[in-house]
């Protein structure tokens, strides 16, 4: 019996080691790209092309960012890119936090239906607002603006922002507001003191989240600006790669550059992921 | 209110571009009924991406699945540094759609790719291999790519689903003298059997939904081997500037999805 016991504990540290290693292994494979892809763009130009692949260089460099930051064209894609988030993160937080507490706390009819809605609506193929968007934006003039670019993201941010915040308003207990009204605070009062102080983490999320989907997103971004007056920075790195001679040093550092911005609010965004709220997505 | 205008009125207008003749330089409408759609039905690259996205779809799907439950599950059996390892394999999901695009083409590279590189240094392969230039091989690799991207999100819908697993109930069937295997299929899978259904619906969702990476990485090319909807419908509507057409074509995508999301709704509601 003893020796039965011992090998199966044997087995079960074996098996734990086992998924230590599997968990290893994805962990390297999911690192791995983002690696490879920082290392290159510290590599002179001309250890791209020897082969074998020299696959840790002496001689790092910054020439690469030297030349992509020089870049005018990707100077202004940056600024868009800035512009065009933070505009949209405002926006979408000024709209749905009153339209999430709308929907959570008056007892207006549908509430319920209309939030499930909201959430199908990102569900929606964006293929199908490719050309109303298109023809929409053009007869307003709209096309190759910033404003054009904001409407369009709009049309994204706004259902997840306000189905992220009608989630957390749904978790402040009535009770709260209802005492607060009994201690005298006017209804004004009360959503600013009660309600959104203690959805504060949550706003904060969905607001990080409109920021992430604006800064990335591409699609839109392609159709609607042709010129560097609207162009985000995703677009030029496309432009980037359709260049007869592809360079993938610069490519790789703008590619960098364009992550940075992503992993603070990923970092804060993580403990809402890890509570498993598959709902949430990102457009692509 | 103007949520629903935000996102309806273009729906509704997709709707009226698919069933009329819309002239976009003189704004006219001539009502066209099925016109678009028998173009559709007759046109042999819509039955081609047609069948891209079946398999598109399917291999993505099936590839999420079996790789964001074995890492749920392994996850779920360790104790020790479980938060860096979830952090980390949640990366690919908030990664950028060109960054990972670009990742891709750069490692994929035929001559300057690293993973050509790794393959010759082991000797699995001779020569390089065009990884996204081969009609064989360009739906496989695309495929990779998207999953890699989009497992994190099956994963921690499955993760979220196995916290629930009652460890008494586990506890019992092993002292029961049930094996792993059947502990899994009596106890654990249905437990977990919403959250799976969640992530599969998920990633159906976003599969048909794709876009990005393979225009970027591929363009739908070669010959069309990686032409899902989503393409199909962009060069209908900017290439060929048939605007009806594309909107037909996204209507029959979205009547799929729509299939897809009542689905997931029923789940999400019954929970």
């Amino acid at each position: 019996m003893p020796t039965l016991i011992a090998s199966r504990r044997l087995r079960t540290k074996l098996l734990l080691g086992f998924i230590y290693l599997f968990l290893l292994c994805a962990a390297a494979v999911v690192i791995f790209p983002y690696l490879w892809m920082t290392m290159t763009s510290f590599k002179p130009i001309d250890e791209f092309f020897t082969y074998p692949l020299k696959w840790f260089t002496k001689n790092w460099t910054l020439e690469q960012y030297a030349g992509v930051l020089k870049d005018p064209k990707f100077l202004a894609s940056l600024r868009n890119s800035i512009l065009v988030s933070t505009i949209v993160t405002g926006i979408s937080l000024l709209l749905s936090i009153p339209a999430a507490y709308g929907l959570t706390r008056l007892r207006a009819p549908g509430g319920r239906p209309i939030l499930v809605a909201i959430l199908s609506s990102q569900f929606f193929p964006p293929m199908i607002f490719f050309v109303p968007f298109y023809i929409i934006l053009s007869k307003f003039h709209l096309l190759n603006t910033i404003t054009g670019l904001v409407f369009a993201y709009l049309s994204v941010t706004l259902p997840i922002c306000t189905w992220m915040i009608a989630t957390t308003f749904q978790n402040i207990p009535r009770e709260l507001e209802e005492a607060a009204k009994v201690d005298g605070c006017g209804d004004i009062r009360t959503i600013f003191e009660v309600v959104l102080r203690m959805s504060l983490p949550g706003i904060i999320t969905a607001g990080l989240f409109a920021f992430v989907l604006a800064w990335q997103e591409y699609i839109f971004a392609l159709l609607y600006t042709t010129t560097t007056a609207a162009q985000t920075a995703p677009v030029i790195l496309f432009f980037f790669l359709g260049q007869h001679q592809i360079d993938y040093g610069r490519l790789m550092a703008a590619a960098v550059i364009l992550s940075l911005p992503i992993i603070v609010p990923f970092a804060a965004m993580q403990r809402y992921f890890r509570q498993g709220r598959g709902e949430g997505g990102i457009k692509g | 209110m103007v949520l629903g205008l935000a996102v309806l009125f273009p729906a509704i207008y997709n709707l009226g571009i698919a069933f009329f003749d819309y002239n976009f330089t003189s704004n006219t409408w001539n009502f066209a009924g099925l016109k678009s759609f028998v173009k559709l039905w007759e046109s042999e690259y819509f039955w081609n991406s047609f069948k891209v996205t079946l398999l598109w779809v399917i291999g993505n799907v099936s590839l999420q699945l079996v790789l964001g439950l074995s890492i749920a599950m392994a996850l779920n059996s360790i104790v020790h540094f479980r938060g860096i390892f979830t952090g980390i394999l949640l990366i690919p999901w908030i990664s950028s759609f060109v960054v990972v695009a670009i990742l891709f083409i750069w490692i994929y590279h035929p001559q300057l790719g690293v993973l050509n590189d790794i393959l010759l240094r082991l000797r699995l392969i001779e020569r390089p291999i065009a990884w996204l230039a081969s009609p064989r091989l360009a739906q496989i690799s695309l495929i990779l790519a998207n999953t890699w991207k989009f497992f994190p999100l099956v994963m921690i819908t499955l993760f979220a689903g196995l916290q629930d697993v009652s460890l008494e109930l586990v506890e019992v069937s092993k002292v029961d003298g049930a094996n792993r295997v059947q502990t899994f299929r009596m106890v654990i899978l249905p437990t977990i059997l919403p959250n799976i259904s969640t992530g599969v619906l998920l990633s159906t969702i976003w599969a048909y939904n794709s876009f990005t990476l393979p225009i970027i990485m591929t363009g739908g090319g070669p010959l069309r081997a990686t032409e899902i909807f989503g393409l199909f419908i962009f060069k209908q509507a900017f290439d060929a500037f048939d605007f009806g057409a594309a909107a037909a074509a996204s209507l029959v995508l979205f009547l799929q999805i729509l299939v897809v999301i009542a689905l997931y709704l029923r789940v999400v509601e019954r929970e």
